[in-house]
């Protein structure tokens, strides 16, 4: 004779019939004469029932628009060797990607970071930072701590950048941390709110560039490389100076 | 076939399983994208022959797991599998039981359905996602959620019991 607590700890199996017959009949006598037990197994069939009924509609779930083509290009650039040595950006990007400028209907993009025309690579970004900004508006954009977020991204990825932290006086405040997906891997993408303004900020570590100030889009995006990273600011292009501030700060705290 | 092109074919199980955990469409899609540059990077590590869906999952729940320790606005603090939290929900569903076929044939089901869920806790609604849409296995689930088979097999049953305790309370708030 089981106890009620053998029997439960046996439910999932029961109901998906993976029990040995021996055992199935056990828990069905005990079922058969203890009133709880047999309410716990039927609750749970029913939820069983339900959900495997609709499975098919859940798993069908459609992707968001750019998801899949992205991990497309990362597959084929880590198989051209690209990806697998240096995380997110090899100096041998192959010709063919280096030439791959695509910009997705549906605001899905990915960018090349050796794309040698500033114009063309400020618009990828454009493109990017406006599609990354749908889906935080003001009202639910709590502020992030930089800290927490720098060792978070040195935790998973191994990145060492430094995120410049919120600053009240200047209206900078930072509202999500991003990674987007380009052919060569991920790159890490930091969203800020000034006085009402969306505004990006991209590291891309092992790129170098040409410095550049340049409009796409209805966008600014200012471009300066230090060391052997590039940053890239992203504004909108009508904001105006009340953002020089904020911008200053930020360029000079990232690193 | 590599594995990079082999996990392609996971992205849709993939995103629906991020979208459960993280109940929001960026986060889920900014969840996959890391999955999947992990899962390229530590593709030496896979034992071609097991479970590649499997140890797709095992690294999006990872990820996420470390995600959500991170981030102080999202605590998880409920060890649900000593809490007897399926009691409270059992309370509020009162009235007549419900029938798994009165409940599939209610047109709001599918929106009901996916409400239910997302209100379970987390560790019920992976299980019984991994186990009743995925149709993993007890010992891959566990292997994907780093806990015993017997824990898993409890949170299957539990959710299962849950999420038809919620179905059933729905319908009948919607009644009276």
């Amino acid at each position: 004779m089981s106890d009620c607590r053998s029997v439960t700890d046996r439910l999932a199996a029961y109901a998906d019939a993976k029990l040995p017959p021996a055992e199935r009949e056990e828990v069905e006598r005990h079922l058969a004469a203890c009133p709880p037990c047999r309410n716990e197994a039927s609750l749970e069939s029913g939820g069983r029932t339900v959900i495997r009924a609709r499975a098919g509609q859940f798993r069908a779930e459609p992707l968001p628009p750019g998801l899949r083509s992205r991990c497309e290009a990362l597959a084929a650039s880590a198989q051209a060797g690209g990806a697998a040595r240096r995380p997110w950006l090899s100096r041998l990007v192959p010709a063919a990607v280096a030439a791959m400028v695509v910009i997705l209907v549906g605001g899905a993009v990915f960018f090349v970071a050796a794309q040698r025309s500033d114009v063309l690579f400020a618009a990828q970004l454009t493109a990017d930072h406006t599609v990354c900004f749908r889906g935080h508006g003001p009202a639910d954009a709590p502020e992030l701590d930089a800290a927490q977020v720098e060792a978070q991204l040195a935790r998973e990825f191994g990145w060492s950048l430094q995120v410049p932290p919120s600053r009240a006086q200047d209206g900078v405040h930072l509202i999500h941390a991003r990674r987007c997906l380009s052919p060569e891997g991920l790159v890490p993408h930091l969203l800020y709110r000034v006085n009402g303004e969306d505004v990006s900020l991209y590291v891309l570590e092992g790129v170098t560039r040409r410095d550049a100030d340049v409009i796409t889009f209805g966008h600014r995006s200012r471009i300066w490389t230090r060391g052997d990273t590039t940053f890239v600011l992203v504004s909108s292009a009508s904001a105006g100076s009340h953002l020089d501030a904020a911008a200053e700060y930020l360029m000079q705290e990232a690193r | 076939m590599s594995l990079a092109s082999d996990a392609l074919g996971y992205l849709e199980p993939l995103y629906a399983v991020a979208l459960r955990l993280t109940r929001n469409r960026a986060d889920a899609e900014d969840l996959v994208q890391d999955t999947y540059v992990k899962a390229l990077r530590s593709a030496h590590q896979f034992r071609p022959g097991t479970n590649l869906k499997a140890w797709l999952f095992t690294i999006l729940h990872n990820t996420w797991r470390n995600r959500v320790r991170d981030d102080t606005r999202r605590q998880v603090t409920v060890d649900v599998d000593g809490d007897r939290v399926d009691e409270a929900a059992g309370q509020d569903a009162a009235g007549a039981p419900e029938t798994p076929e009165r409940i599939l044939l209610r047109a709001s089901l599918d929106a009901d359905l996916q409400a239910a869920l997302d209100e379970l806790p987390e560790a019920f609604r992976t299980a019984v996602w991994l186990r009743d849409v995925e149709e993993l296995s007890y010992a891959d689930i566990a292997a994907v959620v780093g806990v015993p088979i017997g824990t898993v097999m409890s949170r299957i049953s539990r959710g299962r019991k849950m999420l038809f305790q919620r179905l059933s309370a729905s319908q009948v708030k919607m009644v009276s």
